[in-house]
Parts: C-alpha cells; structure tokens; sequence
C-alpha cells in the first residue's frame, strides 16, 4: 500500500467547544490507483486530505489513528520532514488554482522553481523542462505561455498550470481536492481526463476529493464514500455506484437529477447533518435514515464486507 | 398559450473603446404563462446579464424586452407595470441576504415597493406564518439572523422573499449552485411544488444540464452571448442540433459510463 489511514480521528478546538470532525476514519491508496472520496460539505473529506498533506489548521489535534505513507507513520515525522514530503512525493492541487499560483511571478519562473528544488538541475535546464512540462498538460504554445502572468489565463488554463506544478517532482501520489469544482463542465471534463492520462503514464496515484458521484464514476476505481467524519461505504466504484447498500449513498443516489428518467422527483435527504460537537452514540446517520431501529440509535455500526463476491466492498450499517 | 415574456434582438454592450465588452448579441426568445424556461451555458456566455436585463438591473443596449405585452425598457428607464410582479432568487444566498436584517424583515422588504393598500394585505401575519411554513422554515425562526442559517435554508429564506409580493414571474438565477446535492434535491422539488400551487412562471438560468433537464418544459443554449439553440428541453437531450449543445451533454459525467474499474 501507498498511502494506508487506520483509524484517524480528528478534533477542531472552538471558543468552547470541541468538534469531531473526523471519527475512526480507514482508508488505503495503492500504487497508480485512482481512489475518489465523496462527501457533502462537512463529511471530512478536505480535512482527510489536509492530515496526510500535514496542512491541518492550528488549532485541530489528531486525536487517535495513524497515516502510513510508504510505510512510515507520517504523524512521526519532524515538520522538516513532512515538508520534504509535500510536492515531491505527495503532490496537491486544490480547487482554485488562482490561489496555488504566485499572482506576481510568470508562470515558466514559477515551474522552473520547482523543477530546480526537486531536481536539482541548472536554471536553464529548469526552465526547459518547465515549458516541456507545460506541453505535457496539453497547453497549446507553451513558451508563449511561460512568459506569462497567472492573471492572464483562464480558469482551465491555470487548473492545467497548477497540475503541471504538482506532477513536476514526480509524485508518487497526488492529492486532488475538488480539482474541477470551480471550472465549467466542458473545461472540467477535460481536466479530468488529463490527470487520469497523467496518473496512467507516470504511475502516480491520485486521492480525488470530490462532492460530485459523476466525476468519481469517469475518474476513479474506488471510491470512499463519508459522512459527518466517517467513512460508510467503501469499494470498487461500479460496485458501490450500481447497488449501493448504505442509505445514506442510496439517498445521495437519488438526490441527482436523472437524465435518462427526469419526471421521477428527486429524493431529498430529509433533517440535517447531526452536531459534530455531540458525536451519537449510534449510527452518525440514523437521524435521517428510514431505515433505521433501535440497534441503529445505540449502537456504532462498523464497516463490514458487503458479499463474499464483491471483494472490498464495505458498509457500515446495521440494516442493509 | 399567452406569452408572458418576450425578448426581442436583445444585446448588452459594457464598457466603451478597446475594454468593450459585448456581453449579450441579438437575443430572441419568448416564456409562456406556467411553463419553466431554462437558459444554460457557462461562465461568462451572458446568462446571468440576460436575468438582470429582465428584472430590472441593467438596461439592454438594443432590442427591447416585453412582459405580458409591454415594454419592460424604455431608454434605459425599467417602467415597473405592477411592483413585486417579477422577481428572483440569487444564487448565493450568502451574500443575497443582509447579514445585519432579520429573517422577518428580509422576507417582508419587497412589501415596501407596493402600494400601502396591497403592502397591508399581502404582509398580514397570517400570509406571512404560512409562507414560511410553506418553504420548510419555522415561525419562531422569524427573528433570527441570516448566519444562523444553513446555505439550503437561507435559499428557502430568499425564495420565501421572491413570493411575498405574489408574483407571477420568478428568475431563478443558478438557485442550487452553490448547495449540495442532497440539498438541491430538498429546493428543487420545493420549487416544482411551488409552481404548480401558484401558476407561476420561471426563468431557470443553470450551467447544469441536469438540472435543467429536470426542472424545465423548454429551453435555450448560450454560448459567447448568443442562443446557439432553443427548443422542447426533452428534444433537445435528444438530438442536439448545434455542436456546442452535444460537448455540454457529453462533458455531463454520468454515473454509470464510467471508465475506470
């Protein structure tokens, strides 16, 4: 396993209060492999990424569990260390690529940066392979574009920048973080598939986050569905898309507007996201689920294998 | 079916010399009494000035805009037929909502624009208790303020401001983009509903097809300030005639086309 999260919980200190934001969360990256984690907002999943990244806010604490990157408990690690991880051998790129980018530097200085802190070649050797990494995200004249400023390109030009920019150690995992959320769909699709051509040549694994089932359907081999700071359904992505088990993945399922039936009325998911300051003792969603009993409002479920013939897939819920 | 609103040849120039811009060019469409009309395309195709045009923000360079037969422009003067008649909901009900007002006084400011007879009826106590019982809200929640809200409720907020005045028009101006999908499900069907019980009229403007496709009876394609593509929403997802129309479709990701696996 790449990338291997046992069991991390995560707490936000507020004025009073403490939040859980992450309870007992498991999930594992394998080499080259392209793993999405959906959520709503407030399911966990930024604050997923940001642990491994070791980018977390001052004032959240890992409260229990354990990161293996290749192997090592990054948590371990000196600051130093985990700085020498982030960009070479965990690459990122968050949603808007405007804040990735050094506004007051032309976008060929900026990658040649890079390409001399993580390889150690000369400036003009790092600026060739700046304008060649370029021409590797698609961008069309690329000594042109090098001279440039962020400013001066769109939306979907500077996404490709930034991909560019965190492909250039290269990684061995990139972590995407709603990488196309802020692009239009026609941009988008390119995006995407751009890194799943990226993560297939070079081998790279991507950690996709993403609050949109469609996105994970063209990109992604598993999927890692969570809710307010767990993970409740886990598996290969043609798996859990076609016969999802647990409610909550059902209801987001059928919260999406159905191009093939669109008469049939959206299903909304009916209350709220519980009080993350007050964790239930049950299942996080049985105040929403129909489904749910008595054992559902006691007990914790855990995740468990779904069939014998669906290897990997898993659910946590006591009524399926 | 009467019509109800009617472009005509609208454009929408901003700026002047080399900065000018020509956001919308020569647009043409009509809506119908009751029926939904969708207006896609993606950032910066000239939807959005389109809605603004139409309930009053910004004048039209060219062309003119008639609501139930009258012209809604008349050199750059908005001649307002009947107050609180069209109205809209912003997408983000963030910054839609002044932080510093009460539930009960956001939803009841658009009172203010109709005459005193009318502002009396429509903002009894009564109308206003089942209004906001109708969007989902609460009575007691009158008297809160905006940030005590969620981004789905503060978008029943602002709907429950666009009906107050009982109007037979409503822009919905990318209503469910920044919520999400489980929420979204939650104000669409509440907007469906709400058309129905009242006969009213929507403009929907999207960049989701899907979403469009569920919500709307007809719709227009706009790309670079132009309609490339106007029809019956379901003929449209059918067989698309312009190429833009058929990227737009086929860059929708779809749940079960998936590659990967």
């Amino acid at each position: 396993m790449l990338l291997e999260i046992s069991d991390l919980s995560v707490e936000f200190r507020l004025l009073q209060d403490k939040v859980k934001a992450l309870h007992q969360v498991s999930l594992s990256i394998d080499r080259g492999e392209i793993v999405g984690v959906v959520g709503e907002s407030g399911s966990g999943k930024s604050v997923t990424a940001l642990s491994v990244l070791g980018l977390l806010d001052k004032n959240a604490t890992i409260t229990g569990g354990a990161i293996r990157f290749k192997g090592t408990d990054v948590l371990r690690l000196s600051p130093r260390e985990r700085q020498a991880l982030r960009g070479k051998e965990i690459g990122m790129v968050f949603q808007e690529p405007m804040t990735a980018l050094n506004p007051t530097m032309r976008i060929g200085a900026q990658l040649a940066e890079v390409f001399r802190l993580h390889r150690g070649v000369s400036r003009k050797e790092a600026y060739a392979l700046a304008v060649n990494s370029l021409a590797e995200v698609h961008i069309r004249d690329p000594e042109l574009v090098a001279r440039k400023y962020p400013f001066e390109l769109s939306g979907g030009m500077r996404q490709r920048v930034v991909i560019a920019l965190a492909m250039a150690a290269p990684p061995e995992l990139l972590i995407a973080d709603e990488p196309t959320t802020a692009l239009d769909v026609t941009i988008q699709a390119e995006i995407l598939k751009l890194m799943k051509e990226l993560a297939e040549s070079r081998g790279t694994a991507i950690m996709l986050i993403t609050h949109d089932l469609g996105v994970v359907a063209q990109l992604c081999q598993r999927v890692v569905v969570m809710y307010a700071g767990e993970v409740v359904e886990t598996g290969k992505t043609r798996h859990v898309l076609a016969a999802p088990v647990h409610p909550y993945t059902r209801a987001l399922i059928g919260a999406l507007p159905d191009l093939a039936d669109p008469d049939q009325p959206l299903q909304a998911i009916a209350g709220e996201v519980p009080d993350l300051r007050h964790r239930p003792a049950g299942c996080i969603f049985a105040s929403r689920c129909a489904a749910a009993n008595e054992q559902c409002r006691s007990q914790h479920p855990v995740l468990e294998m779904v069939s014998a013939e669906r290897e990997t897939h898993q659910a946590a819920c006591w009524v399926r | 079916m009467e019509t109800m609103l009617q472009v005509n040849g609208v454009a929408k120039r901003y700026g002047t010399g080399k900065q000018q811009v020509q956001a919308v060019k020569q647009v043409t469409f009509s809506i119908r009494r009751g029926e939904t009309f969708g207006l896609i395309g993606e950032s910066g195709c000239g939807k959005s000035t389109l809605g603004k045009i139409i309930i009053g923000l910004e004048p039209p360079t060219a062309g003119e805009v008639l609501y139930r037969g009258e012209p809604l422009w008349q050199k750059n003067r908005f001649q307002r037929q009947k107050p609180g008649d069209i109205q809209i909901v912003f997408q983000d009900p963030q910054s839609s909502l002044d932080p510093r007002m009460t539930i009960r006084d956001i939803i009841c400011e658009p009172l203010l624009a109709l005459p005193a007879h009318e502002r009396k009826e429509k903002g009894s106590e009564e109308r206003l208790h089942n209004l906001i019982k109708r969007v989902g809200l609460k009575v007691e929640q009158l008297s809160r303020y905006p940030h005590e809200f969620s981004g789905g409720q503060r978008q029943r907020i602002a709907i429950a401001r666009a009906l107050i005045t009982d109007p037979q028009f409503v822009v919905l101006d990318e209503p469910t983009s920044a919520l999400d999908v489980s929420v979204q499900a939650q104000v669409l069907n509440l907007l469906k509903e709400l058309k129905r019980e009242r006969n009213l009229t929507y403009l929907f403007i999207s960049h989701n097809m899907a979403v469009i496709r569920y919500m709307c009876d007809r719709m227009a394609v706009m790309y670079k300030g132009e309609i490339v593509e106007q029809g019956v929403t379901a003929d449209i997802f059918r067989q698309s005639a312009h190429p833009y129309t058929a990227s737009l479709l086929s860059s929708l990701p779809s749940l079960f086309q998936q590659k990967g696996g």
